[in-house]
């Protein structure tokens, strides 16, 4: 297919482009590692004082942690560059080139760049979730893989359309990186599970930015086997739900760019 | 081929006052203005035309060059090329235009120039055989091969024009849209540009839309040049149209002993002038003359000073297009009132 094949051109002119800067590539995705580390020492010493959290062992809390790295970090790996567009891209008048190419232009700002500093972020997730399993004793059937994989993809699927909802602001107010961030940054209350928090955080992280759908809701119908319509439908539903509106926004926010000055 | 119907852009601007505490105010009291950057534009463009486009920074131009890319979209009006319109069959609209911005570059800036080449290839799905003749004719005209090996960010100015030009034709495009393909470079490239230019258009019948502030691109590339200024239309037609219309102006610059000395001299009354026909800019340090030669020949002009001045140094130029378009636009108003 003709988007796969552009798209492995992409990606080789990518890797081509970081070996041209290795020492820049090496330290990111170290530096991704690093945080994703003190993240869990903190955690870890947190857990050393408290053995449990609203009912959450310490490997409960891991699972979940685990989970949300692997949608965040699946979605970081793909669609990094909507970063850009929010900052700067936009404002620049660079997003013109997007314009003028014979690829719809979504498509094309997402299979321009992939984020290999990701993979650090990913990676930590899935061995967080395995060793977590293991020491919980959590059995997976073929079912349960599937209904993973599916959580995982919709899981990232719903910050990708957050991302495209922020960058979007840009076309009318030219740089919406802060907004972006706050949306973003929201997508940490949902390494926790929901019940440690007020009616109000619950209910934005699970209706208003889905982020809950992303590790918790998920994670806990694996960690339980509780209401599996809820906890995986809903992550299907979330996504595509929120896609639909991003993508509408996104539409709306191309006749509205301005370009900038030349 | 090009159709533009009463095409309108507005712009919503924030007025600000100036400084830090003008911005903090803004921040909390926003007031919005509407800019008309362009304003109920119309023209044609046949195929195999090369259309200069022209006018002073911020008349509107790359706003309408955009407007016919499907870069942005226009508030009003109709912009149509070959059938389609830009914005609404955006992804088989571009197939057939290339376009150069020569403030931004559409390159790979981090690869070396060829990566670029094979990339827009698989973009543009252009098959192997085609992209071949494709690389060979474009090489010959612009002469790639010395820098084509170089990463983009080592080229220079004029090596990364070059490139940018092949990277807009590597599709074969019927329309070539080109926003000051010339700017900052030195004459030998622009030279170079040029013919490159009028090949392309002589071998393919390409259409080319360009804009540009230098008259010598105007003069040597376009049958016919559109004016705008303030994003309205003020002149459609042949370059010596224009110049037959609003005067064949050349301008004379020096440096005097002392720059009064001029004062004392009565072009009009030497050379039978009218006063449109002639405007004297003096500083201390500088004098410059701007007179129709249809009128008064350059010969006469330099002898007269020479006779009667005592000069330092001195150059005759080529009035550019800013100067016609206040000539313009000055006698628009002089005729309103």
């Amino acid at each position: 297919m003709r988007f796969f094949r552009i798209y492995k051109i992409f990606v080789a002119q990518k890797i081509k482009m970081l070996m041209e800067y290795r020492v820049d590539f090496l330290t990111g995705a170290t530096s991704f590692l690093i945080t994703q580390l003190t993240n869990l020492v903190f955690i870890g010493i947190i857990f050393g004082q408290i053995p449990h959290l609203n009912g959450f062992l310490f490997q409960e809390i891991i699972f979940i942690y685990g989970f949300s790295l692997m949608s965040k970090g699946l979605d970081h790996l793909l669609t990094d560059n909507f970063w850009k567009l929010a900052y700067f891209v936009v404002r620049k008048g660079d997003f013109d080139k997007y314009l003028t190419r014979p690829i719809d232009p979504l498509v094309h700002v997402i299979i321009e760049n992939i984020e290999f500093d990701a993979l650090g972020e990913f990676v930590t997730g899935i061995v967080l979730f395995i060793i977590s399993s293991r020491k919980l004793k959590l059995h997976f059937g073929p079912l349960d893989i599937l209904l993973l994989i599916i959580a995982v993809i919709f899981g990232a699927m719903i910050f990708t359309a957050i991302k495209i909802l922020g960058a979007s602001i840009a076309f009318w107010i030219q740089r919406s990186g802060s907004i972006l961030q706050i949306f973003y940054g929201t997508s940490d209350f949902a390494r926790y599970p929901t019940t440690i928090y007020n009616a109000f955080v619950k209910n934005l992280i699970t209706y208003v930015i889905p982020f809950a759908f992303t590790s918790y809701y998920p994670a806990v119908y694996f960690l339980r086997g509780e209401n599996p319509l809820f906890n995986i439908g809903g992550v299907v539903v979330a996504a595509v739900i929120l896609l639909l509106i991003s993508i509408c926004v996104w539409n709306r926010g191309l006749s509205a760019y301005e370009s900038a000055g030349s | 081929m090009i159709k533009v119907e009463n095409v309108k852009k507005d712009f919503k601007k924030v007025v600000k006052d100036q400084g830090v505490k003008g911005s903090i105010k803004s921040l909390f009291n926003r007031k919005y203005e509407i800019v008309h950057a362009v304003d109920d534009i119309s023209f044609n463009v046949d195929k195999g035309e090369i259309l200069g486009f022209i006018g002073a920074n911020g008349a509107g131009k790359s706003t309408t060059i955009k407007m016919l890319t499907g870069i942005l979209t226009p508030t009003e009006g109709n912009v149509e090329i070959n059938g389609k319109i830009p914005t609404k069959n955006r992804k088989e609209y571009v197939k057939e235009i290339g376009v150069v911005f020569g403030q931004r570059t559409q390159l790979w800036w981090d690869l070396p120039l060829v990566e670029t080449f094979s990339v827009l290839k698989e973009i543009y799905n252009v098959d192997d055989d085609a992209f071949k003749k494709r690389m060979c004719f474009l090489n010959e005209v612009l002469e790639l091969d010395a820098f084509i090996k170089s990463p983009v960010r080592t080229l220079s100015l004029g090596q990364r024009m070059r490139a940018d030009l092949a990277a807009s034709m590597i599709h074969s495009p019927k329309v070539l849209f080109l926003d000051e393909p010339t700017i900052g470079l030195d004459v030998a490239v622009k030279n170079n540009i040029r013919q490159a230019i009028t090949q392309i258009n002589e071998q393919e019948d390409t259409t080319i839309i360009l804009t540009t502030h230098d008259l010598n691109d105007i003069e040597t590339l376009c049958q016919r040049i559109v004016m705008i200024d303030k994003g309205k239309l003020i002149y459609d037609g042949t370059l010596a149209n224009m110049k037959g219309q609003f005067g064949n102006f050349r301008e004379v610059n020096m440096s005097l002993e002392n720059s009064d000395e001029i004062d004392k001299l009565n072009f009009l009354d030497t050379f039978k002038l009218k006063k449109k026909d002639i405007s004297i800019n003096k500083t201390k340090e500088k004098v410059s003359i701007s007179f129709n030669q249809d009128k008064l020949s350059i010969a006469d002009m330099l002898e007269y000073l020479l006779k009667n001045t005592n000069i330092k140094d001195i150059s005759v130029n080529d009035v550019n297009i800013e100067e016609i378009v206040c000539r313009m636009y000055g006698k628009e108003v002089s005729v309103n009132d």
